[in-house]
């Protein structure tokens, strides 16, 4: 009999599936999936929604107004796009000749003795042994930030930039408690993230500084590198348990 | 949520207040503020940061509103920034461990800066259960990454579709339904002890 992982049974529960036909006709039969699935569903219930208080609009009003400036149009977009089409493509072609220099130069300069990566060739975790916790956060916090700056069109915000410094000294320690572990993959993708976050920190934020970070650093690369070891902490977690 | 347009009311404001009158995006916050404040207090757990959150997102979106583009709902864009701001405040007070904001405890603190919620109908056996399962339920909860919360509460508390929290998270929706199930699971084994054990 084959039966149903947790996470099956929690898109199950969560009414994600399109197919709840055959997972209703197995918990019919199978108590060990019945169990599990019941477990899940009194998860929920524990963690139904609670009250939410309501805010005092009057008062925000208030605090707001005194914080809001006089604001003008901003320019019109067309001239601006206009005056660097011509980049679009330079762009596009940057971008490819680095996600190919990226791949070879993983490919080529990996040590044979480095753990297994799922990154490289797709056979497994980085590790299989229990990871810091906080790791998760971290790689959480970066793939929002990456994600922030390649999806920004002009300069990061105050907050996108503060937020690059804090996670700077937090992934300097992860850099090097990776490198202490012989977990070169990540300490190698750890150490690319920590290229841009140094170039967020001390580069002045202009309307060109953003665009030229995703073509110079491959930020989108780097996103998708960050995802996989997401992926893999996740998956050397569930293993540890 | 809504990926409906924008009304002309909503638009006309947002005119207005590009055209210098400030006064114009009360007309916004009126219509938004709870449904922002609400996501903010799923995210952050607690009131007063929510209305931090919910206040910082209206200014941030105030000043970009001149690089607004109009083609998808002022409520879609506002709870985008909404998401971001509050995840960011959550990762903050995590990072200040001098931060004391009043917070709910099984007793009432001044020291600790912890607040008790009143309940005079209940009886102390069951103010003791309700007090024991909300000390529970926030442990568990503060095990989750901030993404996690994020998402596990959108989906289950306000029922808002993957593809939407994805698309405010910006994130892909693979991975916002994986932030998911990692924290049901999450929760689930917090819990477990106390259920009884699991396999």
């Amino acid at each position: 009999m084959k039966h149903f992982s947790e996470e099956e049974l929690i898109a199950y529960q969560l009414h994600e599936r399109s197919d709840e036909g055959p997972i209703s006709r197995h918990l019919e039969s199978c108590s060990e999936c019945a169990d599990l699935s019941e477990s899940i569903a009194e998860t929920l219930r524990v963690f139904s929604a609670d009250p939410v208080p309501q805010p005092d609009l009057e008062h925000n009003w208030q605090r707001l107004r005194g914080n809001l400036g006089v604001l003008t149009p901003e320019r019109s977009r067309g001239f601006k796009l206009l005056r660097w089409g011509w980049a679009w493509p330079a762009a596009g072609l940057a971008t490819a000749a680095l996600i190919l220099i990226t791949v070879f130069g993983l490919h080529i300069h990996r040590p044979s003795e480095t753990r297994r990566n799922i990154a490289v060739n797709g056979h497994g975790p980085l590790t299989t042994e229990p990871t810091d916790p906080a790791i998760a956060n971290h790689l959480d916090a970066a793939e929002r930030l990456l994600t922030e700056v390649n999806n920004s069109s002009g300069a990061l915000d105050d907050t996108t930039r503060e937020q690059a410094h804090s996670l700077l000294l937090q992934n300097a320690v992860y850099v090097l408690s990776a490198r202490e572990s012989g977990d070169l993959a990540q300490a190698a993708v750890l150490e690319n993230f920590g290229r841009v976050l140094t170039t967020l920190d001390n580069e002045p934020p202009t309307s060109h500084s953003t665009w030229r970070l995703r073509l110079e650093m491959n930020t989108s690369g780097l996103l998708l590198d960050i995802r996989i070891l997401r992926q893999n902490d996740d998956h050397s977690q569930g293993v540890s348990q | 949520m809504s990926n409906r347009r924008m009304d002309k009311a909503e638009t006309e404001a947002i005119r207005d207040v590009l055209a210098g009158d400030r006064d114009a995006y009360r007309l916004l916050m009126e219509r938004h503020f709870c449904s922002v404040t609400r996501v903010a207090f799923r995210i952050t757990g607690n009131e007063a940061d929510a209305e931090e959150a919910a206040q910082e997102a209206f200014l941030r979106a105030y000043n970009k509103l001149p690089s607004f583009r109009q083609d998808s709902a002022f409520s879609t864009w506002i709870m985008r920034i909404t998401m971001n701001t509050a995840i960011n405040l959550v990762e903050r007070r995590k990072r200040d461990l001098s931060y004391h904001a009043p917070r709910i405890a099984d007793e009432p603190s001044t020291a600790d800066h912890t607040v008790r919620i009143a309940d005079s109908q209940a009886s102390p056996e069951v103010n003791l259960l309700n007090r024991e399962a909300v000390s529970l339920r926030q442990a568990a909860m503060a095990e989750l990454t901030p993404m996690e919360r994020t998402a596990f509460t959108l989906r289950h508390m306000e029922d808002v579709p993957m593809a939407e929290i994805a698309a405010a998270l910006n994130i892909t929706s693979n991975s916002a339904r994986q932030a998911v199930f990692r924290a049901v699971s999450k929760l689930r084994r917090s819990l477990t002890p106390v259920a009884g054990g699991y396999r």
